[in-house]
């Protein structure tokens, strides 16, 4: 059996340092204002985007000549928590910050790295994630949107769904076919770098239950891409995308989605106190605590480039269930209506998580999925 | 102490749990793992908080019937108290009906009043505890002394959880307490989540072997996708529960280190024993769900480790008398500043848990 254990998060003073300032810079915004960024990653915002760029806290990994600060993984996590508790507009930017960005450095072109880099980190250049079709979800090797190999480039046709963002995104990192399924299913699979001013991209809004349009289904259709949009090799999508996927999972993003909801929930008890709201807030935070202990870990063991797909998957699943949890404890505890209209903060806030709750355990692979990864990881199967 | 000493006495202890040798606690004795606490100047082995809490594990990941956890704490008190020669000590904690009163007549020392459910109170030499009240003393009293009385107690896995009274006992020590009362429940309840990680863990081992040997329909039960989403989930809890106890016995260290703020408001060892009760709760559910009826026999060694689970979440306070404490303490700060913020002071230690 592989073993459970989580190594001791890594301390940085690099990373505290950055922690002071970048609280001294948050400082200056109210975000509390808008009871719709009180869930989720809190707006797509590209002034801030820009903001933070401009203080080199988007691709704080990248190397210095491609407009990165060159830090370690360990000190772009203190930013990003930072960040995301204190419900920052970070949409725009955070899928090409997380995933694009890292995905280019390790697997693009030199080409791709040097123009498109420099950009990410100065906060204008946002992307979005072209994995799942209707037919495939959590099969994602099932993908049947296919690149055709022409004179200087790729025609591609096929349809995607649920890309988040895709409507305000300047790229998409697209995985597709390029030959035809066999036997080896994860074979044949490659990804793209995608303009998404590309003619023949047509973008379709898809409303979600909390009425809100951020994802979307993009139609491919005889679209051309050249040679240089290939990322990575050839039939080598699968093994590049599962490595993305590990930085996908196991971050903050996964266990602090809802943190805004907690912190009004705690002005409330401040000016009503109750036994009972105490121990749910108690029970809270312990969690809380807990996975950030575990999500930190596995920050500092990818730095370390030790294989963490099985820990992340475990954090990712406990993240999410506790995203979950964490209206279904509130209600219980202090007794009021969700109203996403309502001028209270704690309601509105409430209301938001109630919507938006189902989604945690599905995006980034559902629940299921994720564990027959532990599953296996066990060695069960 | 280096990462070498350390990997040797992890060694050496799951060596001596597994092979589980008939005089076991004289060989954990031998070793030094009673008083692994204790400074190596004083006859001890000198360990953190942080490794003695991986040697708990270990031992809870053997469901081994020895009072290792009582030990540990006993001779680090009773070191504290500066007596030496001490075989078997063990904690205590009062009554609340009625706590332990200590009252001198000239240059004796009296005790009286009761302490509840003292792990292995029989089976001690020693009950070492911290009374109440703003002039804290941490005492010592030998257990044939005369004026003291015992009642055998058991929690659900048959460990000894004893009544003491004492009626006008003399005892063996009494000095000013180092610090107070619910310090020490803190400590004692990261012990029990230590013992709680480690035999979460063993419970997911046994499940994990179970299912891919148990075969139903005409395959193992552990190539049900039900079965497996089971499984995962307990491992989940397996590792959280681990996470939470290192974050809690580190903090202990921490706070020793530090200054005298209660131990009970750190967050880390709160977090540790409402999380690791919390997953002791559906570990052994799910253990037990997987084991089908064979694992709800006495005979079954499964129940060795579920009993103690279900025990050991509840002793030293259990997850709603923690909760309330955390979200007390939690909502006491009066800074202004965010929830976030107060769990996290930058520029301090990196730990969500920390201590101040
Ligand atoms: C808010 C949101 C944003 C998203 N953003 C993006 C994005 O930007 N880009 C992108 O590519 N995708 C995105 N997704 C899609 C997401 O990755 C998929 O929804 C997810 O992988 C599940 O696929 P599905 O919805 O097709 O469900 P299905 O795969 O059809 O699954 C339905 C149910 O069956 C279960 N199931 C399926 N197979 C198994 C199995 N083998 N064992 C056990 N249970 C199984 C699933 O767990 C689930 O409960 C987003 C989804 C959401 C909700």
């Amino acid at each position: 059996m592989s073993n459970l254990s989580f190594p001791r998060p890594r301390q940085s003073e690099v990373g505290e340092r950055l922690r002071a300032e970048v609280r001294e810079f948050l400082d200056d915004f109210d975000f509390r204002g808008d009871p719709h960024t009180a869930s989720v990653f809190g707006g797509f915002d590209p002034e801030f985007s820009e903001a933070l760029g401009a203080r080199g806290w988007i691709g704080m990994g990248f190397p210095q000549r491609y407009g990165g600060g060159g830090y370690g993984l360990v000190e772009r996590y203190v930013v990003l928590e930072e960040l995301l508790a204190a419900r920052a507009p970070i949409t725009a930017h955070s899928v090409a910050d997380r995933q694009s960005g890292q995905l280019l450095l390790r697997f693009g072109n030199e080409r791709q790295r040097e123009e498109i880099l420099p950009r990410i980190a100065a906060g204008k250049s946002y992307f979005c994630i072209g994995m799942s079709e209707p037919d495939s979800g959590s099969d994602l090797a099932s993908v049947r949107t296919r690149a055709t190999k022409v004179d200087g480039g790729w025609l591609v046709s096929g349809a995607k769904i649920w890309t988040t963002n895709a409507h305000r995104s300047h790229y998409m990192i697209l995985l597709c076919r390029t030959s035809p399924a066999t036997q080896e299913r994860h074979a044949g699979l490659s990804q793209f770098l995608v303009d998404m001013k590309t003619p023949g991209i047509v973008c379709k809004p898809i409303v979600n239950i909390a009425g809100v349009h951020d994802f979307n289904e993009v139609h491919l259709q005889n679209a051309f891409l050249p040679d240089e949009a290939l990322i990575g090799v050839e039939g080598e999508g699968w093994k590049q995308v599962t490595s993305e996927l590990a930085f996908e999972r196991s971050g903050p993003e996964r266990f602090l989605s809802h943190l805004g909801l907690l912190e009004e929930f705690v002005h409330v008890l401040k000016r009503q106190p109750s036994a009972e709201g105490a121990k749910a807030l108690g029970r809270l935070v312990a969690h809380l605590a807990t996975l950030r202990r575990m999500s930190r870990s596995v920050a500092t063991m990818i730095s370390d480039g030790q294989d963490a797909a099985l820990h992340a998957a475990l954090v990712k699943d406990l993240g999410t269930c506790f995203e979950q949890e964490i209206p279904e404890i509130l209600r219980l505890a202090l007794q009021t209506e969700p109203d996403p209209n309502a001028s209270d903060a704690y309601r509105a806030a409430l209301a938001h998580v109630v919507l938006n709750a189902p989604s945690s355990t599905i995006r980034g692979g559902t629940k299921e999925v994720l564990r027959s990864i532990v599953a296996k990881g066990l060695g069960l199967r | 102490m280096d990462d070498e000493t350390r990997e040797m006495l992890h060694q050496t202890a799951a060596s001596i749990f597994a092979e589980g040798p008939s005089d076991l606690w004289e060989v954990l004795k031998s070793v030094g793992f009673d008083k692994a606490l204790v400074p190596e100047s004083k006859g001890g082995v000198g360990v953190s908080w942080a490794v003695a809490c991986e040697l708990l594990a270990i031992a809870g990941k053997h469901a081994a019937a020895v009072p290792m956890a009582e030990a540990m704490i006993g001779h680090w008190l009773v070191d504290l108290a500066g007596v030496e020669e001490i075989e078997l000590p063990t904690l205590g904690f009062s009554s609340l009906s009625e706590p332990v009163r200590l009252t001198r007549t000239g240059d004796e020392w009296h005790v009286g009043g009761a302490l509840v459910r003292v792990p292995w109170g029989s089976a001690c030499t020693h009950i070492v505890f911290i009374s109440e009240g703003p002039e804290a003393q941490l005492i010592v009293v030998a257990r044939d002394a005369s004026g003291v009385s015992i009642t055998p107690g058991h929690n659900l896995a048959g460990e000894p959880r004893d009544d003491i009274a004492f009626e006008g006992v003399v005892p063996h020590a009494v000095v000013p307490a180092p610090f107070e009362s619910n310090s020490l429940q803190a400590v004692a309840a990261i012990t029990r989540s230590a013992l709680m990680a480690g035999a979460i863990e063993r419970a997911l081992t046994l499940t994990v072997d179970y299912a891919n040997m148990r075969v139903q329909f005409g395959r193992p039960i552990g190539k049900f996708q039900a079965v497996q989403q089971n499984i995962a989930v307990l491992a989940t809890q397996a590792a959280a529960a681990r996470a939470a106890t290192e974050a809690g016995s580190e903090a202990i260290d921490d706070w020793i280190a530090g200054e005298n703020e209660s131990l009970m408001h750190s967050v880390a060892v709160a977090s540790a024993k409402i999380r690791t009760g919390e997953a002791a709760g559906e570990a052994a559910a799910i253990a037990h769900q997987v084991f089908g009826a064979i694992g709800f026999t006495e005979e079954h060694e499964l129940q060795r480790f579920t009993k103690r689970l279900w025990s050991w979440r509840d002793e030293y306070g259990n997850e709603a008398f923690w909760a309330e404490v955390l979200g007390q303490r939690v909502l006491a700060d009066e800074s202004g500043k965010t929830l976030w913020r107060t769990l996290t002071p930058a520029g301090s230690a990196l730990e969500l848990g920390a201590t101040r």
